[in-house]
């Protein structure tokens, strides 16, 4: 393929992907297609309104190496509904993600669930005789350490929204947008 | 609202008009002369404003908009593309919805991977259809967007005047490409309230376009790039079809000779340096001239402008331009800067104010590189292109040869894909850029008769002649009709080695000779006959080089569209060739054409090519 970003020799990691796009019809296909015509599976997707009106925010997590998430962030940039695109992978930023877990809560094993769902912060958002709805919110490691620990009970049931980031401050991301997406901008 | 406004409003701003009305209003106002077209069900409301719009202009005969109607839509889109490459300006095709959408699909593909601005306007279902597997409905938003630079689905009709002017700017700006307007039907039918101006949006675009048309080269960025042409002994500028569709042959030229640093081209590139320029090295890459790609060999500092490194051009790409200390990259698209090859030095712009601000910033450099043009020079003519010039089988390389001798490098060429087409490219001298119209990046075969009668419909003067294969002529046969109907001079050369050329070459490199499927030797087709049939008042077939040149200037000069069919060698090949994936030291030179070692280097001798490609 090329000298400096082949598929093979390069290891793959998860990287978080933010885009700014214009609401319209389509976007999020063409977007999408981008990674899907090399080939690259989306791990997790989220697109919703930003602060701005007439702008979405989409979210994308890929499995891919860094230099080939540029690539295609490049491409990305080039669309005419893009804003702006940036990896955020290494930035300085905030993530998050919501999940809803049912869990296997019978009697007797229900007051040491209510304790270590406490440890994380999940909240019981319903419940049945049978089972709790766990409402988790954080990054990806505390939603995973989470989903460790209650495993054991069983998990009948699981929803989750993927990741969002957003930059810590607003000079960090126009800095390192300048850098990762925009070259034309120098 | 002052008198200035008031005189730059349109005309027709307040009226009460059809949606179909308003495209062709703002088609008139962009300019668009000609649009080529074919009707159907879902388009007709658009094809009786065409209709109504030069009925109302019978008086004022040069603002009308001429239609072009060709035998399958495919062959509008490579017109509009023809005209595009020819006249830099936008080409405009329009077709129904459906199998006229999805026959357009290709034309499409192709302008985008070889930069070409072109709008499509599709009919669609009326919207209320749309997703219902209605009569001729295609998923054109969704199929095309993989294709074009933008698509649009127009679902407000009042829209549709703001998107049509829109399409037009995003087709011209930046890296130009195609645009697809999808118009569902009732949206066309729709009556409302023409604006005369205005544009759709696009924060993002707009601003990366704006920043692009300001970003002239900074002082210090040409500082370096003097600072490494200083540190080099042999510079060379590799520039590609950027240089074309920017309009920066002049400057390129200019630039050139400023520092006397020789040039090769791409393939797209051709013509932006006039190839008989003493500067000139033409083509390199898989079919390069073979004293080009030692150059690039053998350079120090590699100066790439407006080109993206293909694996055409780059080869192995760890080994192109092995003793290259410095590369640089000037392109308008700045996903393309490290895309393949790490560079040292880059700019993303426009080639030609990039070249204009080296050029101003670079006044008082001097270095003296006549040592390394003194050693191009004795390469050019050590391995210049050659063939088996004894052969008693007309060479495609001889008939060429005769044909430039005639045309002098002034005619716009158009070719087919293949070995004719890489033939051309070598063989031909091409002076003025916009004059060597060839599918390059998506090798569409089919593209040259159609792409002839396009850039004719926009040179009615100019010498137009379509080089093509006899497996290309079959792709677009129905287009030889278009050039007739409308009495389009154009020249159409059908170099016949019966079969598919280069399919067949390697088939004999990689596939132990057996010609699966490219071998048509058996076939029944008489071109000749069928030009008779299509109106083709000069239709000759050629099967003696004896009377070449003669009849070469009889078909030339003919008033009026000509056809001439020359039936070359089956079995020759195109050299040198430099195999998939392999870098330009393994470059086979053939039989005819002197190598770097002094000897002729064959297939034998090859090494194995990888199959990536």
């Amino acid at each position: 393929m090329t000298d400096q970003a082949s598929k093979s020799s390069n290891s793959q990691s998860t990287r978080t992907l933010s885009i700014l796009v214009e609401n319209r019809f389509g976007v999020l296909s063409r977007i999408a297609g981008l990674f899907s015509a090399r080939g690259y599976n989306i791990e997790s997707l989220t697109v919703a309104g930003s602060s701005e009106t007439g702008l979405s925010r989409i979210t994308m997590v890929v499995r891919c190496q860094a230099l080939l998430a540029q690539q295609i962030l490049r491409q990305v940039d080039k669309l005419p509904d893009t804003v702006e695109a940036a990896d955020l992978t290494d930035a300085n930023c905030v993530e998050r993600e919501l999940i809803l877990v049912r869990v296997r809560a019978p009697e007797g094993k229900r007051t040491t669930l209510l304790t270590e769902a406490e440890i994380f912060r999940a909240r019981v958002v319903t419940a049945t005789p049978e089972n709790y709805v766990f409402e988790v919110t954080g990054d990806s490691g505390k939603v995973e350490a989470f989903l460790d620990v209650v495993r054991p009970y069983g998990i009948d049931e699981m929803v989750r929204t993927g990741k969002v980031a957003l930059h810590r401050n607003l000079t960090a991301r126009t800095a390192e947008n300048g850098e990762t997406a925009s070259p034309a901008a120098r | 609202m002052n008198a200035q406004n008031e005189s730059k409003r349109h005309p027709l701003a307040g009226k009460r008009m059809t949606g179909a009305e308003m495209m062709i209003q703002v088609l008139a106002q962009e300019g668009v002369d000609t649009v080529f077209g074919y009707t159907g069900g879902a388009i007709l409301p658009t094809f009786d404003a065409i209709f109504r719009y030069n009925a109302a202009h019978e008086s004022h005969q040069d603002e009308q908009i001429q239609l072009i109607v060709p035998a399958n839509e495919q062959g509008a889109g490579f017109m509009a593309a023809g005209y595009a490459r020819a006249s830099g300006k936008v080409g405009v095709f329009i077709v129904t919805s459906g199998p006229a959408a999805t026959n357009s699909v290709t034309p499409i593909r192709d302008c985008m991977a070889d930069s070409v601005p072109v709008v499509l306007i599709c009919g669609q279902v009326a919207r209320n259809a749309i997703g219902t597997d209605a009569f001729q409905e295609a998923p054109v938003f969704t199929i095309m967007s993989a294709c074009a630079k933008h698509v649009f689905l127009v679902e407000e009709p009042e829209d549709l005047e703001c998107t049509v002017r829109t399409a037009f700017e995003i087709a011209r700006s930046g890296r130009p490409g195609p645009v697809v307007i999808d118009v569902p039907k009732d949206v066309q039918n729709w009556e409302g309230i023409f604006k005369g101006e205005g544009v759709l949006h696009f924060r993002g675009y707009e601003n990366r376009m704006k920043s692009l048309s300001q970003s002239r080269l900074p002082l210090q960025d040409s500082k370096d790039f003097f600072d490494l042409l200083k540190n080099s002994e042999r510079p060379l500028i590799c520039a590609g079809g950027g240089i074309i569709c920017g309009n920066a042959a002049n400057e390129l030229r200019e630039f050139a000779h400023a520092f006397q640093i020789p040039v090769v081209t791409t393939l797209m590139g051709i013509g932006s340096i006039d190839t008989t320029d003493k500067l000139s090295l033409h083509m390199l890459g898989m079919h390069g001239m073979v004293y080009a790609n030692y150059a690039v060999m053998d350079c120090d500092f590699l100066i790439v402008i407006g080109a993206r490194f293909d694996d055409r051009v780059a080869g192995k790409v760890a080994d192109f331009a092995p003793k290259a200390r410095f590369l640089a990259h000037i392109d308008i698209d700045a996903a393309e800067i490290g895309k393949v090859k790490t560079v040292n030095w880059s700019h993303v712009g426009s080639a030609r104010e990039a070249l204009a601000d080296l050029l101003q910033h670079g006044k008082g450099f001097k270095k003296d590189f006549s040592k390394w043009l003194a050693y191009l020079d004795g390469l050019k003519q050590q391995h210049v292109c050659n063939y088996d010039r004894e052969s008693n089988t007309i060479q495609t390389p001889h008939v060429l040869e005769c044909l430039n001798e005639i045309t002098r490098g002034e005619a716009i060429i158009c070719t087919g894909v293949g070995q004719h087409q890489m033939w051309a490219a070598q063989y031909l001298d091409i002076r003025d850029p916009r004059s060597f119209l060839t599918s390059g990046s998506m090798g569409t075969m089919g593209f040259g008769l159609p792409a002839a009668i396009g850039a004719q419909t926009a040179f009615p003067d100019r010498r137009v002649i379509d080089i093509d294969g006899d497996g290309s002529m079959r792709m677009n046969l129905g287009e030889l009709e278009t050039a007739t109907t409308y009495n389009l001079p154009i020249k159409v050369l059908v170099l016949n080695n019966q079969g598919d050329g280069m399919v067949r070459q390697w088939q004999k490199l990689y596939f132990g000779n057996r010609f699966s499927g490219s071998d048509k030797s058996l076939r029944k087709k008489d071109f000749v006959k069928t030009a008779e049939a299509d109106g083709y008042a000069f239709a000759m077939r050629l099967t003696s080089k004896d009377s070449l040149k003669e009849v070469l200037k009889k078909f030339v000069e003919f008033k009026g569209p000509a056809f001439l069919e020359v039936m070359t060698d089956q079995d020759a090949c195109v050299y040198p060739m430099v195999g998939p994936g392999l870098g330009y030291g393994e470059m086979i030179t053939g039989d005819y054409i002197l190598g770097r070692d002094g000897e002729e280097n064959t297939f034998e001798k090859s090494a194995n090519p990888i199959d990536s490609f």
